[in-house]
């Protein structure tokens, strides 16, 4: 379960309507987010549930492997899932930059891209860059923080998950 | 040279203003120290023994005369009258106050410069050969791909955080100058049998406590594709480089690990799928227009040999000595390559004053066409001087202490900063530097010596190249006294080698005698115009270690 935060959507802070399900009990009718084990051992229930599934990547293996779960495990499971929470478990571990722009440049993924775990101040922008749309955020961070942040830097250089083109490429439009 | 549009000035502009931002925070006590490093280390500024320390970008190893002054004169501002050129053909600065820096970094925004990924776990600066477009037999200027290769890393999304940091290196040409087989990626610029031009590409290469050579990985990557290979490569590292023990992180102990034919597998089928989209694929059009930016400088039409040059060298012996030492065949009839040696005798590798600097930057905007080059050696080079004009350009530097005459003899040493200022050293580098050059100052004695690469680390991160020094030098630490371990054999050119530790290690008081035996046992074997690396090849480690360790 990730500490305390507040959820950032779409440049926006609202109300998290998800919930990180308990691992030992029945999932309720509330869109719930479950570890990527449960979702291939009941993959076939889950697929007969009436309600919002989401699903969480672990970057560090958890202690189960040295590299953190792989993002190619999902690819058949996309048609049930909403939502993927990415974790980040320190800010130093890039591992999810490259898991969140798979899902959307590769399995075309469209639902939500949460980032969760210990995401820095600066890594917000590259995030986004990268396809993730929500941020688990520290309670003390404010709106006008966020905004600033992801305003810092107005072009890139390369293309990525959004709708930047890059300069190599804008520069000859 | 590359020159700056509005896009790039935007971006380094908007880097400053983030920045000068997060100094403040921290001066304000907003961030501690541990908030604050993944911040810093994102721009090149890094906390050393005594201060911090801020590392410039020098895009392979290219600066103009205006460039060159700005380092002087943030080396008076900001710093204490000198900078120090690395050995990734950057420079640093040992002395700046932390909340000057973004001062510091906005006086370089100007002449087009900045110290972005010189630091972190990043896709560091691209370095380069040292006589790009002014050598003969280059199939293409490498710092076109360079600069795109550059562009295309600043600020990557998705590459911000890798497991460790990350090297790319390119060569235009089959003499190998830039050490790319040392690096995480090492590029050679090829061309194929229809004559089109594309990439050869390496891959795991390093140094530090586990050095290794790179394993080829593609033979031909085409033009067009090159991005693409780079991001499969990145992605496939990003995703299953190690992370949980920061010295097994680099991207060599993965190849080595995963084994050099899964690596390939793995790379290429990352390849298949981001080529599909065909993204990267940079236009033609942009590809032309940073190739404009090195297109050749006017060159005179000059004779071959120049009687002003050979007049000058019948008269002055030292100036004979410094041309035939130092100058380079240019591929341009009539001019030669100059290069500028920062390892006078007794003095700190690759340190350079304020006063030096602009002497060099003079020279450079009066014969050079304006260029200088910094080298993975720690040198300076002007890469386009007429020979006729070489002994005037000699005079000026010899004027500034700038003209040793030992470019690749033995007192040509790589070292790294080492106790004297790095907090991760275990001995001192920079004094056993001078104490060899000392040792061995007599430049008929390094002439008759020959090639000979002295390369010095102060600890097991090798950031002086000791693994690929003819004669390697490490600083190890046994109970709070330094000692020296030899390896010899190491080479990083086009047929690169790590070195072989030669016994136990030496103590501050032996150290210089043994290289003296080494280099002895050397001379008294070696045939007819062999040089130390060949020799050494030919006879190996054992009469060496003889020498060395007989009671």
């Amino acid at each position: 379960m990730p500490n305390e935060y507040q959820l950032m959507k779409d440049g926006a802070l609202c109300q998290d309507e998800w919930i990180y399900a308990d691992e030992e009990v029945g999932l309720s009718d509330a869109p719930s987010i479950i570890s990527l084990s449960r979702l291939k051992a009941e993959a076939d229930v889950l697929r007969a549930r009436n309600a919002k599934l989401g699903v969480q990547l672990l970057a560090d293996g958890n202690g189960k492997t040295k590299l953190g779960e792989d993002v190619q495990e999902l690819e058949p499971y996309l048609d049930m899932l909403s939502l993927v929470s990415i974790a980040f478990p320190t800010y130093r571990n890039g591992r999810g930059f490259s898991a969140a722009r798979v899902l959307r440049e590769q399995f075309n993924f469209d639902g939500e891209l949460r980032a969760s775990g210990e995401v820095l101040h600066d890594q917000w922008a590259m995030m986004r860059r990268c396809g993730i749309t929500a941020f688990e955020l520290a309670p003390s961070v404010s709106l006008e923080t966020f905004s600033d942040a992801m305003g810092e830097l107005t072009d890139a250089y390369q293309p990525a998950a959004d709708d930047q083109r890059g300069a190599l490429w804008q520069r000859h439009k | 040279m590359y020159r700056y549009d509005e896009f790039d000035h935007q971006l380094v502009g908007e880097r400053v203003k983030q920045f000068r931002g997060q100094v403040e925070r921290r001066v304000s006590g907003e961030l501690t120290e541990d908030a604050f490093k993944p911040l810093r280390l994102m721009n090149g500024v890094y906390l050393q023994l005594h201060a911090y320390m801020l590392r410039v970008a020098i895009p392979y190893g290219t600066l103009s005369s205006k460039q060159m002054r700005m380092q002087a004169h943030i080396a008076r501002k900001y710093d204490r009258g000198y900078g120090h050129f690395t050995t990734r053909q950057n420079i640093q600065f040992n002395w700046p106050a932390l909340d000057k820096i973004p001062d510091l970094l906005e006086e370089l925004a100007t002449v087009e410069m900045h110290a972005i990924q010189t630091s972190g776990n990043c896709i560091r600066n691209v370095t380069s050969d040292q006589y790009a477009a002014a050598i003969d037999g280059e199939i293409e200027d490498p710092r076109i791909i360079s600069e795109i290769i550059r562009q295309w890393s600043t600020f990557h999304p998705e590459f911000t955080y890798l497991p460790r940091k990350f090297k790319i290196a390119v060569t235009g040409h089959d003499n190998d100058r830039a050490a790319i087989k040392l690096h995480d990626i090492g590029i050679v610029i090829k061309q194929n049998e229809l004559g089109d031009v594309g990439y050869e590409i390496h891959v795991g290469g390093g140094q530090g406590r586990t050095p290794f050579i790179a394993k080829k990985m593609a033979d031909f990557v085409p033009k067009a594709q090159l991005l693409a290979y780079l991001e499969a490569v990145m992605r496939v590292y990003n995703m299953l480089g190690r992370r949980d023990n920061s010295y097994k992180a680099r991207i060599k102990i993965m190849v080595h690990e995963t084994g050099e034919v899964e690596m390939r597998r793995l790379i290429e089928a990352e390849f298949a799928k981001i080529d599909a989209s065909q993204m990267l694929a940079v236009p033609q059009a942009e590809i032309d227009r940073i190739s404009a930016y090195f297109a050749s400088p006017e060159f005179e039409n000059l004779p071959a040999t120049s009687a002003t040059l050979d007049a000058a060298q019948a008269q002055d012996a030292d100036f004979a000595r410094w041309v035939r030492a130092n100058v380079v065949a240019h591929k341009q009839h009539g001019y030669g390559i100059v290069n500028i040696s920062l390892k006078p005798i007794g003095g700190v590798p690759g340190d350079a004053t304020d006063v030096q600097m602009e002497a060099v930057a003079d020279l450079a905007e009066r014969y050079s066409f304006d260029e200088i080059r910094v080298t993975h050696e720690q040198n300076l080079v002007l890469p386009h001087i007429r020979l006729d004009v070489l002994k005037t350009v000699y005079d000026a530097l010899n004027a500034h202490e700038l003209a040793t005459a030992n470019l690749g003899l033995i007192s040509d040493t790589i070292a790294c900063p080492g106790l004297d200022y790095c907090n991760l050293a275990n001995a001192r580098s920079i004094p056993l530097a001078q104490e060899i050059s000392e040792r061995f100052a007599d430049l008929d004695q390094q002439y008759d010596i020959g090639e000979l690469k002295i390369k010095i680390s102060g600890c097991i991160n090798a950031c002086g190249h000791h693994h690929v020094g003819h004669i390697g030098i490490l600083g190890v630490d046994k109970k709070g006294t330094e000692f020296y371990q030899i390896s010899l054999g190491g080479s990083a050119d086009e047929n690169a080698s790590i070195g072989t530790i030669t016994g136990r290690a030496f103590t501050e008081e032996t150290i210089v005698d043994a290289i003296e035996t080494v280099v002895t046992t050397y001379t008294d074997m070696r045939q007819t115009d062999e040089r130390f690396i060949d020799t050494y090849r030919r006879v190996g480690l054992d009469p060496f270690k003889e020498r060395l360790y007989a009671e």
